[in-house]
This record gives structure tokens, sequence and C-alpha cells, in this order.
């Protein structure tokens, strides 16, 4: 059966307003991309003037501070193993873009959750929002974010953002929402304002939580890595994106199994902090 | 801590005032896709305008659709490996406002379907008599390139009978890596492919005649560079319109890549090797 309804036209809607926002918001976003891509450069500029083993011990002596004995010891035999196959670069690069894209999307993120969890109206308005950023296929982010930040790192951090904020904000405003009432009405009780109540009782509360969802970010803009190169965002993904064209399978599966080393790091470092506190 | 982030912050703002202090007079930067041809031409190009002619050249590797976006938005000032007037047809279409054309690099590029010797029919209207032969398939590459449009719409109309036969989609490096394990199997097996191509050097290939012109005539693959290049970086943008790639035959480069050299080494290579053509080339584009 056939209906008789013309196709609605939100795909010529979208295009419109794309080519209506790069004509006359280009420039706000080509000034962020320029400061965004010197902080980037700057950061990647600075992590590289060490020398690598300098850096894999100070990563090193850094991780056993905030984790454990065990996976400090299996971080570095990881860097090294980075390193040993050429890949330091890519790594420090890809590693600063998920620096960098992880602490956009807590910044953008937690603030969100929390006011989400305070306001049932925005919280409502919110979901389907993050359910249409998490589940709309990255692809179709890519080619779009070209006019706005240009080729390169910065249209792959924003398009990192997207994807990968969800669960910070999710998880955020579910740990508030999980603070036992009965607390709760105890600084009610004891008359304390808002204000005491959110960071002297239900964020430090939810704080195992919010975590979980800062790690689940970590975890989502590390696999953006690969998607992103298709844009030119260069690192490990680079690397991968390149060997599969260029058919060079071996060189693929080492710079695969670089991404894997380094979210295991940060997957296991990020465990332990949430547990800590 | 809060010392170290100080130190942070400072070289932070030290390598930005540095970076903005040499403005960038003499850049160029280069998009190109990974297809055997455009990589060996950009990073030449990239060599010659790096090393003869002192520009600061970035190459970026990308996907299609991107390269267009990115030379239409004025983000990079230069491609050289655009398919036309059929493979890149739709991405002229939507940006050719945007961009200038400076014409073929190279021309007779061949489009068909491509099968090894052995398979011994001479046309694609034959292989409609062979199709269990083939299993049913044509193994295609990307979904969105021009060839696979083409064939999906001639096995749509049943043109030159492959009305039966199924597209499987899927890159470049798939249906490569397909093509090699049949020719090791002795298998017959079909391919959308291009000249010029490393397959066609690696293996005993032929393209099928194309009777109904499903894949058009000829093709040129043509230099692309973006709006106000001309004001912008005039040095740059004669070297793109006056260089004459088709004289110089690239197949050296090709056959190196292919064999796993870096590209960025074998072009240097090229350069070297062929200096005085090369020299001989840029005096005359002036």
């Amino acid at each position: 059966m056939e209906l008789n309804i013309p196709k609605l036209p939100v795909g010529d809607g979208i295009e419109a307003f794309i080519n209506f926002t790069t004509d006359h918001f280009s420039f706000i976003t080509r000034a962020i991309s320029d400061i965004t891509e010197t902080g980037l450069d700057a950061l990647i500029e600075g992590m590289l003037f060490f020398n690598p083993i300098v850096l894999i011990l100070i990563f090193t002596a850094l991780i056993y501070k905030f984790s454990t004995r065990r996976i400090a010891i299996s971080s570095f035999a990881g860097l090294l193993f980075i390193w040993n196959l050429g890949l330091w670069e890519a790594t420090i690069s890809t590693l600063a873009l998920v620096i960098i894209a992880t602490m956009v999307s807590v910044a953008v993120g937690v603030p969100l959750g929390i006011t989400a969890a305070l306001y049932k109206s925005f919280h409502r308005v919110l979901m389907p929002i993050l359910d249409f950023m998490q589940t709309m296929p990255a692809f179709v982010y890519l080619i779009p974010a070209i006019p706005f930040f240009g080729l390169g790192p910065v249209s792959a951090i924003f398009t990192t953002v997207i994807f990968s904020m969800p669960p910070a904000i999710r998880l955020t405003s579910l740990g508030i929402q999980q603070v036992p009432t009965e607390l709760i009405e105890a600084a009610d009780a004891f008359g304390s304002t808002k204000k005491q109540k959110l960071f002297k009782l239900q964020l430090p509360i939810a704080m195992p939580t919010i975590m979980a969802g800062i790690n689940q970010t970590i975890m989502l803009a590390l696999s953006m890595v690969v998607i992103a190169a298709m844009i030119g965002a260069g690192g490990l993904g680079g690397e991968v994106w390149r060997s599969i064209q260029r058919l060079w399978m071996g060189r693929g599966f080492e710079a695969g199994i670089a991404v894997v080393i380094i979210a295991m790091i940060l997957d296991r470092v990020t465990q332990k902090l949430s547990e800590k506190k | 801590m809060k010392r170290f982030i100080n130190l942070l912050l400072a070289a932070m703002i030290a390598v930005m005032m540095t970076g903005t202090a040499f403005a960038k007079d003499k850049e160029v930067e280069l998009v190109y896709v990974e297809w055997a041809r455009a990589v060996a031409i950009t990073h030449v190009a990239g060599e010659i305008l790096e090393e003869m002619m002192g520009y600061d050249v970035k190459l970026n590797s990308v996907a299609n659709a991107a390269m267009w976006a990115s030379v239409a938005s004025g983000d990079s000032d230069a491609l050289l490996c655009a398919w036309l007037p059929n493979t890149h047809a739709d991405l002229y279409a939507k940006y050719k406002n945007e961009v200038e054309d400076l014409g073929p690099n190279y021309v007779n590029a061949k489009l068909g379907l491509v099968v090894p010797s052995y398979v011994n029919i001479d046309s694609i209207a034959d292989m409609k008599d062979n199709i269990d032969k083939f299993d049913g398939k044509i193994i295609g590459i990307d979904p969105g390139a021009g060839m696979s449009k083409s064939t999906e719409k001639a096995i749509q109309n049943n043109t030159s009978g492959l009305g039966d036969f199924e597209y499987v989609s899927g890159s470049d490096a798939i249906m490569v890596a397909t093509l090699a394990n049949a020719i090791k199997r002795d298998e017959w097996i079909a391919v959308p492919g291009w000249q010029p191509h490393w397959m066609f050097g690696e293996w005993d290939l032929k393209i099928l005649q194309d009777p109904d012109k499903i894949y058009g005539t000829s093709e040129t693959i043509n230099t692309i560079v973006r709006e106000n290049l001309k004001e912008d970086q005039p040095e740059a943008y004669e070297f793109f319109k006056n260089f004459d790639w088709k004289q110089i035959d690239l197949s050296p480069v090709l056959v190196k890549n292919k064999d796993g050299m870096d590209p960025e080494d074998s072009a240097e290579e090229f350069v070297k090797n062929n200096m005085d053509k090369i020299k001989e080339l840029l005096q005359a584009a002036k």
C-alpha cells in the first residue's frame, strides 16, 4: 500500500540549517577551532618534549600514585611495548585528543547531569536528546563538522564530544537521584540550604557513579579514534585507517593493539579512582 | 601539582604565541584518499613543494567525501585525485561552485569490470552465461563510489544481462583482498576496477569490454584547488595549474608503494631520481 503523503523534507531542512549556520556563524566555530588546535598542539608538543622513556616513567609514577602497583607495572610494560612498535608519537596525539575531548565532555556533562537530577522537567527534555546523540551513527557528524571546524583533530574532538558525553550526563544524574531519601530528609531537617545539600551530601555520595560515567566517556572517546581518522584526526586512528586501506594488515593490528593498551590503562586507572573516592 | 599546572600553562601560552608569530605564508595543505595513484601523486607533489619550492607541506589522508568537503570549505588547498566525469560526479556537482577545477593531471583512466585473465570471457555481456562460476556476485568497493552506483544501476536495469547478479559493496581494500584470494584459488571473480592501479602490475588481469557503456567512456583524473588559492598563494596555484603531471610516469612509485615502501620515502626517492625532468617541467611551467 502506498500512502499519498509527500515525504517530509527532513534532510533538506537539516542541510539548509547546516548551510545557513556555516554561512553566518562559522567565524565563531573557526575561532574556537584555532584556539583548540593551538591548545592541542601545545599539549602534544609538551608531551613529546620529553624523551619517551622519561614520559613513560612519569606516567607510570602518576598511575602508581592514583591506582595500584600491579596496574602501574603492567602500564609500564604496555607503554614500553607501544614505544617499541614505533607508535609513540601517534599514541601521544591520540592521548591528547582523548584527554581534551574527555575534559570538555566532563566540563559540560557533569553540570548538565546535576541540573537534570534537580529539575524534573529539564530531565524530561534532555533524555531524548541524549538518546539521539548516543545512537546516531557517528559517521553522520563527520562531514558537516568540516565546514565548521576544518579538517583534522578539532572536528574529531567535536564529534567525539557529542558521541561520548551522554554517559557522563546520565550517570551524574542517576548518582544524585539515587542518594537515599532518608539522608535528604535528614539534611532538610537540619535546615541545610540547597547548595549545602548538593555539595556536602549529594555529590560526595554520587561520586562513584559519576566516576563510572567519566570512565565510560573516556572509553567511548577512544572508540571514536578510528572513525575520526576519516576526517584526518591522525594519531593511532590514522595509523589504523591508513593500514586498513593500504592492506598493511600487520601494521593495522599493531596500531589496534596500541589502542587497546591505552584503553585498558585508562579504564583501570579511572576505575581505581572511583573505588577510592 | 599546582606548580606543575602553572608551568604547563606557561608553556602552552608560549607555544601559542610562537605559533601565531610565524604566520602561515608558505604553507600548503593537500588532502587525498588512499587510492594507489592518489597516494603516489600527492606525496610526489608534496615532496616537490617542500624540497624545491620551500613550502611547509601537510598531507592528510581522509575519506572521499571529507576530502572534497575540506577543499570546498577552504580548509585544504588542493586535491590531486578527482576522478571525473563519473566517479566523483556527485561530489563535483555538490561542490563545483566552491572549488576550482584545474583540469586533468592524468588522461585515459579506465573504469570497468576487472577479471583475472584466466577467466575466458571478454565482455560484460558474457557474464550472465557464467553466473554460476561467478557465484552470482560482483565484489565491490565503497557504497558511495561512482562505480558502485553504475554497477547497481546496471543490475537494476538488467543492462548487459547483469540483472541476476548481486553487488556486494565493501571497500577498495576488501575488493583487492578478495581478488587476491580468488586468484590464489583459481576462482572466477569480477570486481569494479580502474587503471591506473597497482593490481594490474601485480596480477594478470583484464578489463571486460563494456558494450552498453555502463561505466561511461574513459575518465580523467583532475586537480582541484580551493577558491581564492590564486590570490592567497599565487606560486602554489601556478604550480598546480601548470605542472604537467601527464608527462611524469609515476609507475615506479606505484610499484614501490605496493611493495610496502612508505609513500613518503618512495616519493622522495622518485623526486631525487627525476630531478632534471622535474626541474625542466617547473621551468616550462613558468
